[in-house]
């Protein structure tokens, strides 16, 4: 047994000693890796900052010229800087990064055997905003990693081409989708010629797709859709659904979608629907809706009446005089106190 | 007869503590081994995380940050500060002052320039205290909102907050805590990504004594002044944030700590807010998240993130420490009782069948075995059971393999994060590894049972106070502050 201790005891000191100059060495090494690394990208980086000073005119080719391992080294700040550049400039940077061969690289490693390489891949062509790479980015949205699925998802979203709105609705439908609010975003990013598609798909049998492209619609601004959005704020058999057709109304803001929300009001409805109806009445801010929304002051559900309220708040005047009117409510109280703030706050900041 | 009988005894009771020691900290370098695992797929994943969409997203779900403060005057207006300048699209702050005998209010209405408004608080969660006024500020009166009540304890003020809170997320944070400018984006970040079933969402926790903190950010991180507190940041490391990313990794995460969690809204709403009889509201919300989805069948997940992180200062002084384990303990002892049905039930899978008996073996028993241990290898070494030889040894094999276990957590928090930049401050780190071993651990021990017993006899629990002096660095010399922008951060 003691010699067995011994042993513990003899072990046990060799792993401490070991573990404390692992500490130590890890330290080492990293400054000097970080050092070597500084130096390496001073050169790129300065060679970077001017050519972003020349709205990318000069200078291409010497980035181009770049040895390997320095532009290793500065391209985390490169790619890092391409997406905080516009108009000439980011055109300039996307020039260089093709013509060093990232762009080849990285659509190499999209059917790379790592997930991560496969990710970075698509975070890189994202990046470029380089188009050619949609149709491999759309085959990334079948991918069986997640993570993959997401980055590829984002780097379309950045493109911004309208011919992957569809392969992004289907990538909806399956039994591990990419998250929905991604999707909105995404499909909002690719602009308003992925209006008619998100059109159509308001009919697709799934529910979580027609949730999602109808908050993509509302904030692309599709007034055209109106109607059809008002339809399915009426008929869907889905209250998630329905939701996000009353929000994606008040998001577009027309006066046509004013009596379909306000029937959506009536108490026969879900109060879920009764709250998201009456704040986006607000949003839309017409003052043909004060008499309805007064009514939901004294609503038994808080929501519907906290958002009655802040409603009534944001239409503007014919809103105020109506929570006046009625003074003693608790909802309206704190709706008329938040718009005294902003009141005086708004006077108290110079124009 | 009996003499031999007892010596016997005493020899296998040695034996067993020794048994346990091993186990105790083999289990934790497992979990140290995972975190490790762990960091290395985050630190892989950065380039591509997406971060920035997440915070240019116009969709991005909406955040109420729940600040419960009790007294916390001192340190109140750098926390909220640190806050308002958080990077994410759309937040609001609601501070729950639980009937402050400080300044804590006043400290907020002067700085904020608060003005009282009505409003109508909704009983989405019960809470026992009055509401006696709600505030806003007048410049940005949707986004902060300070509430005062009457003393009702922490879980209370946490229950108006939620009532009070508009947005589909709850972070929960307290007052003394000082966040990171993207911690919140960090630990909201899984609700994106998998909003289906991530219910709540953990950060770190590290501690803020020693460190600059300018505006209400942690600008230079540096080691403690005091070995107390140097002793508790190895403690932190090991067990916060190893132990709950190891915890995490295995899907067995049962404790998110108050100073910094993310908590999906409707759930909390559904099981009932926080439980006000229990003092570790924070771990008792989260075992009974997982006791309701569990029953309920739903596919979930309760994550750690280990960075950005949270800033909290920690106690200086024996006596506030004491206070404060005191309390954590009694925590683990209360939640394990209330939840004792989930130990051992197939029913809650590895939650009841791993990470809740291990809460139990290694975390509640831990501090009786230590002092048995104390106790009984001298009274061993009295009458004779056991030999010098061997309890010098005995003593030995259990400290180092415990000092083992925090030199391997520096070494995982080296490889990775490696946040306290000063070769001074990592040997300050090393020593402090060491000297947890010479009465640190055996107080700490102590004040463990005590809370264990005050749980178990029923005693009445209070919201601990803690005498607190606040981050905000006095004003330096420019240079110093030219030097704190020069932080090191992780490239």
């Amino acid at each position: 047994m003691l010699e067995l201790f011994t042993l513990a005891i003899e072990v046990l000191t060799a792993v401490v000693v070991l573990t404390a100059a692992g500490i130590v060495v890890v330290r080492l090494y990293r400054r000097f890796k970080h050092r070597k690394q500084a130096r390496l990208a001073a050169g790129p980086r300065r060679s970077l900052l001017a050519f972003v000073a020349d709205n990318g005119e000069e200078g291409s080719h010497d980035l181009v010229a770049i040895p390997e391992d320095a532009w290793r080294a500065a391209e985390p700040h490169a790619l890092a800087l391409l997406g905080k550049l516009r108009g000439e400039a980011h055109m300039g940077l996307v020039s260089v990064f093709l013509r060093r061969g990232t762009a080849r690289t990285a659509l190499g490693q999209l059917r790379s055997h790592s997930r991560v390489k496969r990710a970075r891949a698509a975070q890189v062509l994202g990046d470029l905003e380089l188009r050619q790479a949609v149709p491999e980015l759309c085959r990334l949205l079948t991918d069986r990693h997640a993570e993959v699925r997401v980055v590829a998802v984002r780097a379309l979203g950045r493109i911004g081409d309208p011919a992957a709105a569809w392969r992004i609705i289907a990538s909806l439908d399956r039994s591990d989708p990419i998250p929905s609010l991604l999707a909105s975003h995404t499909l909002v990013q690719l602009g308003a010629e992925a209006e008619v598609t998100l059109s159509a798909a308001l009919d697709h049998p799934q529910a979580r797709v027609r949730a999602v492209c109808l908050d993509a619609l509302g904030l692309l601004g599709a007034t055209a859709s109106v109607t059809r959005i008002a339809r399915i704020l009426k008929e869907d058999a889905h209250l998630d659904v329905r939701v996000a057709a009353a929000n994606a109304l008040g998001k577009l803001g027309t006066r046509s979608a004013i009596d379909p929300l306000s029937l959506a009001l009536h108490s026969s409805r879900p109060a879920a629907l009764r709250a998201a109806s009456a704040k986006a009445l607000g949003d839309i801010g017409a003052p043909s809706a004060v008499p309805v929304l007064e009514k939901l002051l004294d609503d038994g559900a808080f929501h519907v009446a906290h958002e009655a309220a802040h409603a009534l708040r944001r239409i503007g005047p014919a809103g105020l005089a109506a929570l006046t009117g009625r003074g003693s409510n608790g909802h309206a109280l704190e709706a008329l106190a938040l718009a005294q703030v902003m009141r005086e706050e708004k006077t108290a900041v110079p124009a | 007869m009996i003499e031999e009988f007892i010596r016997d005894a005493l020899r296998w009771t040695d034996v067993s503590i020794f048994a346990y020691f091993v186990a105790l900290n083999s289990s934790y370098l497992v979990l140290i081994v995972l975190a490790g695992l762990e960091f290395y797929r985050h630190l892989r994943r950065i380039p591509f995380a997406g971060a920035d969409d997440m915070f240019r997203s116009p969709l991005t779900l909406p955040v109420s940050v729940i600040v419960p403060a009790y007294n916390e005057g001192p340190g109140i207006v750098a926390a909220v500060q640190a806050m308002t300048a958080l990077r994410y699209p759309r937040y609001e702050i609601v501070v729950v002052d639980d009937g402050s005998s400080d300044d804590t209010f006043e400290q907020l209405r002067a700085r904020f320039d608060l003005v009282e408004v009505p409003r109508v608080v909704p009983a989405d969660v019960a809470y026992t205290s009055e509401v006696l006024s709600v505030h806003v500020a007048r410049a940005n009166p949707e986004t902060l909102t300070v509430v005062r009540k009457t003393n009702g304890g922490k879980a209370d003020a946490l229950n108006v907050g939620i009532n009070l809170a508009r947005h589909p997320l709850i972070c929960m944070v307290d007052a003394d805590s000082v966040l990171d400018p993207d911690a919140l984006l960090s630990v909201a970040k899984p609700f994106g990504d998998d909003p289906l079933r991530v219910a709540a969402c953990g950060g770190v926790v590290r501690i803020a004594n020693g460190c600059k903190v300018i505006g209400g950010r942690v600008v230079d991180v540096r080691m403690p002044k005091q070995w107390l507190v140097r002793i508790q940041v190895v403690e932190y490391l090991r067990a916060f944030l190893m132990g709950r990313t190891g915890w995490s990794r295995l899907g067995g995460l049962v404790v998110i700590s108050g100073a910094f969690g993310v908590f999906r809204r409707d759930l909390v709403v559904r099981v009932g807010g926080m439980d006000e009889d229990t003092i570790g509201e924070d771990a008792e919300l989260v075992v009974r998240l997982h006791h309701h989805l569990r029953e309920t069948k739903e596919d979930y997940r309760v994550i750690f993130v280990a960075e950005p992180v949270s800033w909290s200062e920690a106690p200086s002084s024996l006596a506030v420490l004491g206070r404060q384990r005191r309390r954590w303990h009694r925590g683990i002892a209360e939640i394990l009782s209330k939840h004792r049905r989930m130990i051992l039930n197939p029913r809650y899978g590895r939650i009841g069948l791993v990470a809740l008996p291990y809460y139990v073996v290694f975390e509640l028993l831990a501090p009786f075995v230590e002092l048995s241990a104390l106790v009984l290898l001298p009274l061993g070494l009295w009458v004779d059971a056991v030999n010098l030889e061997f309890a010098w040894r005995f003593v030995l094999v259990a400290y180092g393999y415990g000092l083992l276990v925090s030199l391997a957590a520096l070494f995982i928090e080296e490889v990775s994060f490696h946040r306290y930049p000063r070769w001074g401050d990592l040997a300050r780190g090393m020593t402090a590894a060491i000297l947890e071993n010479f009465g640190y651990r055996q107080i700490l021990a102590v004040w463990q049972v005590k809370g264990a017993f005050g749980a178990w006899h029923g005693r009445k629990a209070v919201w601990g106070t803690m005498d607190r002096t606040g981050f905000d660095t006095p004003d330096e010399p420019e240079s110093d502050l030219v030097g704190a922008g020069s932080v090191h951060r992780r490239g």
